[in-house]
């Protein structure tokens, strides 16, 4: 008999964006433990698995900062500084968590609990007006296979998912074909509104040319003329009042509408109160049809990890845990914040590379403090880092649960094992907890 | 009068969180005993001996003025909650400076930081110098703001004052902000309150306004579009009695928000007047 040597693995997750499509097919090198050929992801979900293969780039030993290069030390060397460095800060950032699987996650709460110190995920710095906005108006909203069957209106409101999301198109969105809608993109019109002359819009049905930052006076006016109102304006943000008549009759048309809003609403000008009114106006068309709204969520699990720390704290991020109990403030709490007003002495980044996305400044004041650091491979912030702590990746190198980004739970599988001597992002956290407790004398 | 003074005696690494300062938690206690109340600093416990230098007397809540002096931008909640008496502020002030008061007077000598009279129920809050973000507002998932009080700030407030403020003319409550210029979303998702500037404010002013009156005697830099001229008025009344003179072009709205619609006359699709907001600009 001939040894196999490929094994093939179906119905894998993809641990990229929050699309979590769940129908690939991973080809592994069994014997030299390698991922060799990625079918039905995207381009990006397909780099991912790539990435995971032993390289250069890839840590696979704990390694210590000692006089400006790294050394590489043992499992319980490594952890015994970490945790040495945990247990006597007195304000301690815990971040990242968006991509990694919700079982790590809630070990991070049980170590910010802990420690008394601040825990935060990447929705400070991406969807967490979002949360901010559901906060103060609530949301309707539906899951993923609901608008695939039944939406016949899509907005895409400052979400670009050709190239963040490529697959949703493809999966729930445009070109697929769902039980009431036998005949895919022929049965439903897409809108996308959005300054630039994205490749989603050119291929949607309307493009709404925004002007930049002025997509609140829009939805304001829109929600004013739903209503019958005369407006004084003849133009708003950069759009005729005629124009805004026609997109008021499609959306009153049509039979099941959802707006799906990226990072164009909620990190443009105004923020969470473009989210605000823009779920204000979905409620409101309810009156005339049914619409629903969902955000795009970017990383793979950023919707589990503000459900795991909901869960567990009573809040999605930004969470403080000072005064022995949770206290929730984005801005004051809020990791881009803190740094820019330099509060912390000692930070533990999982599976996040803030260096690449937060301000120059606020990166400065991290790096001016102890910086530990749970990821897998190179990135600007690991190699600034006095501890790397090297993670197998979740969903590839080992199982656990993700949140789509409306909110289902789905099982990630493991493909193939870590290279290396790759702990999961729980094991790890496990250690630091039992280290710091032993520390902490509890 | 009943005086206690408190002088910063060095700046806190992280910030300083001092809710226990206010006349009420102070009231009747020697300066032995107020040395000794609970500060939180970082995930540490403190006192308030080891960061203020404690002097004069205390007394009975309702007369008792506490002074504070030193650079105080490190030290938040002063007055967290306090229902009587006086609390001066003789420097910059942290975050939260007087949130949730429903009693009593607050003056900042200085500059505020965010929150300043977050949710306030009463009582007064003046400050001097600018105040940051979310002046008056509602503390997050919170759907009733403000339902009280006075603040006046001499200077600027940042965004989003007076959010989801609720006042009641029925219950005579009136939510009121006095100040020099505003940021953006000045009185958004407003019910009943009443804001007068005197100077510029940023755009979306009094954006998903239901009732309530805003009163700017500067310029606005972008008009919410949902909201629509009734006309000139040469005097505004204001909830609270007060009367302010001169040339202002009055606006009714948020038309956006559901609950104004329903006041809309369908026969003349104009605006009954009794109910809605209103918005004042200088003209
Ligand atoms: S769309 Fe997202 S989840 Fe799907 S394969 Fe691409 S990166 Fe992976």
């Amino acid at each position: 008999m001939v040894e196999k040597k490929i094994n093939t693995v179906y119905d894998v997750v993809c641990p990229f964006c929050g699309t979590l499509c769940d129908d690939l097919e991973v080809d592994v090198n069994i014997k030299e433990n390698l991922v060799v050929e990625v079918r039905n992801a995207c381009q990006i979900g397909t780099k991912k698995f790539f990435s995971s293969n032993p390289s250069p780039h890839r840590y696979e030993k704990p390694l210590i900062k000692d006089n400006g290069t790294f050394k590489e030390v043992s499992w319980d060397e490594a952890i015994d500084i970490a945790a040495d460095i945990l247990a006597k800060s007195k304000r301690p950032l815990l971040y990242g968590f968006a991509s990694t699987e919700c079982e790590a996650q809630s070990k991070g709460v049980e170590l910010a609990e802990t420690l008394g110190g601040i825990l935060d995920n990447t929705a400070s710095v991406c969807h967490g007006p979002t949360l901010l906005a559901e906060q103060d108006v609530g949301v309707p909203t539906s899951t993923l296979g609901e608008y695939k069957n039944r939406a016949d209106l899509i907005i895409f409101w400052g979400s670009n998912p050709v190239h963040a999301h490529p697959r949703h198109l493809g999966r729930y969105s445009q070109f697929v074909r769902g039980y009431f809608r036998k005949d895919g993109r022929n049965d439903r019109f897409i809108i996308v509104v959005d300054p630039r002359n994205t490749h989603t819009a050119q291929i949607a049905d309307l493009h709404i040319q925004v002007n930049p930052n002025e997509d609140y006076e829009l939805m304001n006016g829109i929600r004013a003329m739903l209503r019958g109102v005369e407006l004084d304006a003849k133009m708003i943000s950069g759009i005729p009042i005629e124009k805004i008549k026609e997109l008021i009759k499609i959306l009153k048309e049509c039979k099941y509408g959802v707006i799906f809003f990226g990072m164009g609403l909620t990190q443009s000008l105004a923020h969470h109160r473009n989210i605000d009114t823009a779920i204000c106006l979905t409620r409101e068309l309810n009156d005339y049809t049914k619409f629903l709204i969902t955000p795009m969520r970017g990383h793979y699990n950023i919707t589990g990890a503000n459900t795991v720390f909901t869960w567990n704290t009573g809040y999605g991020y930004s969470i403080d845990f000072s005064r022995g109990y949770p206290r929730y403030n984005p801005g004051e709490f809020s990791s881009v914040d803190l740094l820019m007003r330099d509060e912390i002495d000692a930070s533990l980044i999982v599976a996040s590379d803030p260096a690449s996305n937060f301000p120059a400044a606020s990166v400065k004041n991290l790096f001016k403090h102890p910086l530990i650091s749970v990821e897998p491979h190179h990135t600007p912030t690991s190699e600034n880092a006095d501890i790397i702590l090297p993670a197998a990746f979740a969903g590839i190198e080992c199982e656990g649960t993700a949140y789509r980004m409306d909110h289902v739970p789905i099982r990630l599988r493991k493909v193939k094992d870590a290279p290396g001597e790759c702990l999961t992002d729980r094991e790890i956290l496990e250690k630091l907890i039992l280290k710091v407790k032993e520390k902490l004398g509890e | 009068m009943p005086e206690i003074k408190l002088k910063l005696k060095k700046q806190p690494d992280f910030p300083l969180e001092a809710d226990v300062i206010s006349p009420d938690n102070l009231a009747g206690k020697s300066t032995a005993e107020i040395k000794n109340l609970e500060l939180y600093v970082a995930n540490e416990k403190t006192t308030i001996g080891e960061f203020f230098s404690v002097s004069g007397k205390s007394g009975d809540a309702k007369e008792l003025k506490i002074i504070i002096d030193g650079n105080l931008s490190k030290v938040k909640r002063i007055g967290e909650k306090m229902t009587d008496g006086e609390i001066i502020i003789n420097g910059n002030v942290g975050m939260h400076v007087g949130n949730q008061m429903s009693g009593g007077k607050i003056l900042v000598n200085g500059n505020a930081d965010d929150w300043a009279g977050a949710m306030l129920k009463g009582g007064e809050l003046e400050i001097t110098g600018d105040a940051g973000n979310y002046v008056g507002a509602a503390y997050r998932g919170f759907w009733k703001g403000m339902g009280n009080g006075v603040i006046r700030v001499k200077g600027k407030v940042g965004h989003e004052a007076l959010t989801w403020a609720d006042g009641s003319v029925v219950a005579k409550r009136f939510p009121t902000l006095y100040c020099g210029s505003a940021g953006s979303f000045l009185g958004m998702h407003g019910h009943g309150a009443t804001i007068v500037v005197e100077g510029d404010v940023d755009r979306c002013a009094g954006a998903d306004q239901v009732k309530g009156t805003i009163v700017i005697k500067g310029k606005v830099s972008r008009l919410l579009p949902s909201y629509k001229k009734i006309g000139e008025v040469k005097e505004i009344d204001l909830f609270n009695g007060e009367k302010i003179t001169g040339k202002f072009i009055e606006y009714s709205g948020d038309h956006s928000v559901k609950k104004n619609h329903n006041v809309i006359d369908k026969k003349t699709n104009k605006v009954k007047i009794s109910v809605n907001g209103r918005l004042y600009i200088a003209a």
